[in-house]
């Protein structure tokens, strides 16, 4: 037995890098940032490692065109709850990235409605900046973004951001109405009909948001007639390894963490455990 | 290389002097506790021990590569982490075709896309002696799987041509040429020799069906192709007690956990990997309570689709049920045999 | 940063669990250097008013235990339930299958029974009467369970309690199955964290760590038939550590 490095090096061991910058966005949701390149797509995730407290896989927030990268981090148990103890300087451990991200070369050119819920929109901005980033290869943008509670919102000043962006359209809503708030109150299909200027059979459109939100997006999506080849969803898992081994991501006979995240709807037709 | 032949006393001084040097030696067992009747892998004291005539062990030789619990990472609690990689040489004598086969297939998954140190470091300092079956197990049906005999992954494989008077050795890397040469006193195999083994491993092919599958394996995708609703899922899943033991005795189950732990001192630890069973009722579960495979039913469903289905995607078509019978005997409401399932859509699908 | 502060309290038990955690031998030592013991029994008389993690052995079988342990509950930020007796109510669930405890307390303790110390109640399990943050199961404790769950709470996590069945550490030990020798093994409904103690050595699991979350008991009933064994010898495994904990048969 022994701990050398002899062997090949392990795809469980992450490399330690620093947290530069932190930030709580609302009572749940705490920003990162990391100057540590890893050279990922948008649409792909890492996992953090915590030694001593675990794994979880964290969506990459921000775009490649941007040095660094950017998370947001929802406390939901071990992994996260540290992480929100966590401050500028204070190292993590990180895998990846992994995943197959966003098909950028089909997106090119055409008109992209991103539809986002809650934290969904954590994984969305990656593509989004991208896009801002090389707006020309790009053509008209929707995003939809709902959030259940006012005070749960997040990047708002980025929403405002891109609103201000030739081409670019975004919409929000609440689903619980709240006194500061003056803009919509339903949930996020009511946004769909709301688009303005874009044809959403010819587009493409980009779904992320918690489980239960797929079913109705894509049935408002279906009446509108947009063909499954259109619709790519990004979906969560249990996920333990991140590599393909560890069998836990696993719905039907693919493995979320090396042929997702992302998906295209019509790849998913004889995946009856996907949505 | 060489096929040679020992009699008994060659054969065991072999035995006693792969025992004597300087490797460890792991081979079939009677199982003590179970007053003899039951087999398992475990280290080797003298050759007298080792029974090649032994039906199926309890769980799966798979063990050495993938041990139930393994460290992967010793680390700093929230600093730097280590790599640890089990590095020890292992002899291991008396792997049955069926699971020779499930570890030629597990080489081939830890390997593919993101190479897994930790087990491939295991496997290639593990030299496996493969043998030919004597006595069926209770419920094996290699025969079906086209799993009686197999031709590639160990080093040396050994045929017992009658009531263990005499093997015959074959060996297939140097490795095992290599160790085979140790047997100072072995002589070659006559053409007679080889003839005799034929003639087992031929039997074998036919004779390990306890249980008979009704179609190819090759068939299998197919006709899952078009069993996913089919009744038999919640038919045989209402008595499931989810307790994962059609995971933890397959020898193509491969999937794991991870977990990080911690020393007294609060100051460093290790993370491990430890089997899992896509039968556990936590398998796919996630943050806030969801649970994708939460019925019984669906984690049933995709063990037979990850057998017959899932994994041959990956493997080259291979099926991953490799007919060794454990989950048969191991599920105590008598649910689980691949076959009885199988079958059970045969009567009603066409693959 | 100060040591966590640790109490000890028990209630209706037989104290094997506290014997646990003394068995811990050197690795008491290291427990004793990452806590602070305030309280353990009555070898500490005076009631510190504030506790990190208290730790509750023993069920809840009188009125006035009841009162007790909600202040401590009330003084805790962290409160585990150690043993079968504080998870499930274990064996002293035994005399709610009664229904007049004044006949069990006569029967018991004959002529004594009137002593007001004696005064006995439905027994309930910690959980039944406060809110429990962690189960540390078993009749006794694991030793090594224990102390690695102590140890996540020390570092700031919660502790992996396993909710899958005893049978899944009883293949990993190569065990034969109790059910080949015609034994009623309760391990497929069975909480595992024990390493499949009792198969390993060669007896039934009785089932002293309580059920899984969600154990499919009715199936338990159906592979009687298979086993040539009859519902009431299921029942009767049963009744020892499962008596009126959730599902029954
Ligand atoms: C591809 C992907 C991208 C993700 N991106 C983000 C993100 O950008 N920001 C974010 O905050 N969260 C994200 N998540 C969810 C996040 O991974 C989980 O919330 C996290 O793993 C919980 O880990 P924990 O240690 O904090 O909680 P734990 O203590 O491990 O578990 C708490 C609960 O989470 C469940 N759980 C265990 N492992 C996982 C897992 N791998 N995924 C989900 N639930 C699990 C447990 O069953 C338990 O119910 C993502 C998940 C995936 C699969
Ligand atoms: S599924 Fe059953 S018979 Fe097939 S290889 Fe696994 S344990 Fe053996
Ligand atoms: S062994 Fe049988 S009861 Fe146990 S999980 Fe598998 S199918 Fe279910
Ligand atoms: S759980 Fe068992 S050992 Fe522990 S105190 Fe109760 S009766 Fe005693
Ligand atoms: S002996 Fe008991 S715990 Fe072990 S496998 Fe059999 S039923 Fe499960
Ligand atoms: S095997 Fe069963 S009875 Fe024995 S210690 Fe484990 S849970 Fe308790
Ligand atoms: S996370 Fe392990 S296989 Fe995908």
């Amino acid at each position: 037995m022994c701990d050398c490095n002899s062997t090949e090096k392990s795809i469980y061991l992450p490399e330690l890098a620093p947290i530069t910058k932190v930030a709580m966005m609302n009572e749940t949701e705490m920003y990162m940032h990391l100057d540590h390149d890893i050279g990922h797509k948008p649409g792909q995730f890492v996992e953090v490692s915590i030694a001593g407290i675990g794994e979880a896989p964290i969506s990459i927030s921000s775009s490649p065109t941007e040095a660094g990268f950017d998370m947001v981090i929802r406390k939901a148990g071990r992994v996260t709850d540290i992480m929100h103890q966590m401050q500028a300087g204070d190292k993590l451990g990180i895998r990846g990235p992994f995943g197959s991200g966003y098909p950028i070369d089909e997106m090119k050119g055409k008109d992209l409605v991103f539809v986002c819920g809650g934290i969904g929109l954590v994984p969305q901005r990656s593509m989004i900046n991208y896009i801002m980033d090389n707006r020309a290869d790009f053509g008209k943008i929707a995003i939809l973004q709902g959030t259940k509670e006012f005070a749960q919102r997040i990047y708002h000043d980025e929403l405002e951001r891109w609103a201000g962006v030739d081409g670019v359209q975004v919409l929000e809503t609440i689903d619980v109405a709240h006194d500061s708030w003056n803009g919509n109150v339903g949930v996020v299909t009511t946004l769909i009909d709301k688009i303005d200027g874009i044809d959403l059979t010819k587009a493409v459109n980009l779904i992320c948001g918690p489980p239960i939100m797929y079913k109705f997006v894509l049935m408002v999506l279906q009446e509108k007639e947009v063909s499954h080849e259109n619709i790519f969803v990004n979906l969560e898992r249990r996920m333990k390894c991140g590599v393909g081994k560890c069998g836990h991501c696993q719905m039907n006979g693919q493995y979320v963490c090396q042929s997702g995240p992302v998906y295209r709807y019509s790849d998913l037709a004889n995946i009856p455990e996907a949505i | 290389m060489s096929i040679k032949k020992l009699n008994k006393d060659v054969f065991k001084s072999f035995v006693d002097s792969m025992i004597a040097s300087d490797q460890s030696v792991v081979g079939v067992k009677e199982k003590v506790q179970a007053k003899g009747n039951k087999f398992a892998f475990g280290p080797l004291e003298n050759a007298d021990q080792l029974r090649l005539d032994y039906d199926v062990t309890l769980i799966p030789p798979k063990k050495y590569m993938l041990p139930q619990t393994e460290t992967l990472l010793t680390y700093e609690v929230k600093g730097e982490s280590k790599q640890h990689v089990d590095e020890q040489k292992l002899i291991l004598v008396g792997v049955h075709p069926y699971d020779m086969i499930a570890i030629n297939q597990m080489d081939e998954l830890f390997s593919q896309d993101e190479y897994d140190t930790h087990y491939m470091t295991r496997r290639n300092n593990i030299t496996v002696i493969a043998c030919d079956v004597v006595n069926a197990s209770e419920n094996i049906f290699a025969s079906s799987m086209e799993t009686a005999v197999v031709e590639k992954g160990f080093d040396i494989l050994l045929t017992d041509l009658g009531k263990g008077k005499e093997y015959v050795a074959e060996a297939i890397t140097e490795k095992g040429e290599a160790l085979l040469a140790t047997a100072v006193d072995a002589t070659d195999a006559d053409d007679k020799d080889i003839a005799k083994r034929s003639a087992i491993q031929e039997a074998n092919k036919k004779d390990l069906d306890k249980h008979t599958l009704n179609c190819k394996p090759s068939e299998l995708s197919s006709l899952l192709e078009q069993a996913y609703e089919h009744p038999v899922w919640e038919e045989k899943a209402k008595t499931c007690f989810s307790c994962g033991s059609c995971n933890t005795t397959c020898p193509t189950c491969y999937c794991f956990d991870v977990q990080d732990l911690v020393n007294w001192n609060l100051k460093d630890g290790q993370r491990e990997r430890s089997w899992d069973g896509c039968l556990l009722k936590d398998f796919a579960n996630v943050a806030g309570d969801h649970n994708f495979r939460k019925q019984k039913e669906s984690r049933f469903r995709h063990r037979l689709y990850r057998k017959g289905k899932y994994v041959p995607t990956k493997i080259g078509g291979q099926v991953a049920c490799v007919g060794c019978g454990r989950c048969v005997g191991a599920c105590v409401p008598d649910i689980a045999n691949p076959v009885a399932v199988y079958n059970r859509l045969l009567e009603d699908i066409k693959p | 940063m100060s040591k966590p502060r640790v109490a000890i309290f028990d209630f209706a038990c037989c104290e094997g669990c506290q014997l646990q955690i003394v068995n811990l031998e050197e690795e008491i030592l290291d427990l004793i250097g990452a806590v602070d013991v305030v309280e353990w029994r009555e070898a500490m008389s005076e009631q510190s008013e504030e506790y990190d993690i208290a730790i509750i052995e023993g069920s809840i079988t009188r009125p006035e235990d009841e009162e007790r342990i909600k202040d401590i509950r009330s003084k805790a930020k962290v409160l585990i339930a150690i043993g079968a007796c504080a998870t499930t109510g274990g064996l002293n669930k035994l005399k709610n299958n009664f229904d007049d405890l004044e006949e069990v307390k006569k029967c018991v303790y004959s002529d004594a029974s009137t002593m007001p110390h004696l005064e006995t109640a439905m027994t309930k399990a910690v959980d039944e009467v406060v809110t429990v943050d962690y189960k540390v199961h078993g009749c006794p404790i694991e030793k090594a369970e224990f102390g690695s769950i102590i140890r996540s709470l020390l570092l700031g996590k919660a502790p992996e309690i396993p909710d899958y069945p005893v049978c899944v550490e009883c293949k990993k030990n190569e065990n034969v199955c109790r059910w080949e020798y015609g034994e009623i093994c309760l391990g497929p409904i069975i909480r595992a964290g024990c390493g499949a103690k009792c198969p390993t050595a060669s007896y039934r699991c009785f089932g002293c760590r309580g059920y899984v979350d969600d154990p499919n008991v009715n199936a338990a009933v159906d592979v009687m038939d298979k086993y040539g064994l009859t519902v009431d010898q299921l029942k009767s495994k049963m009744v020892l550590f499962g008596s009126k904990q959730g599902p029954t048969l």
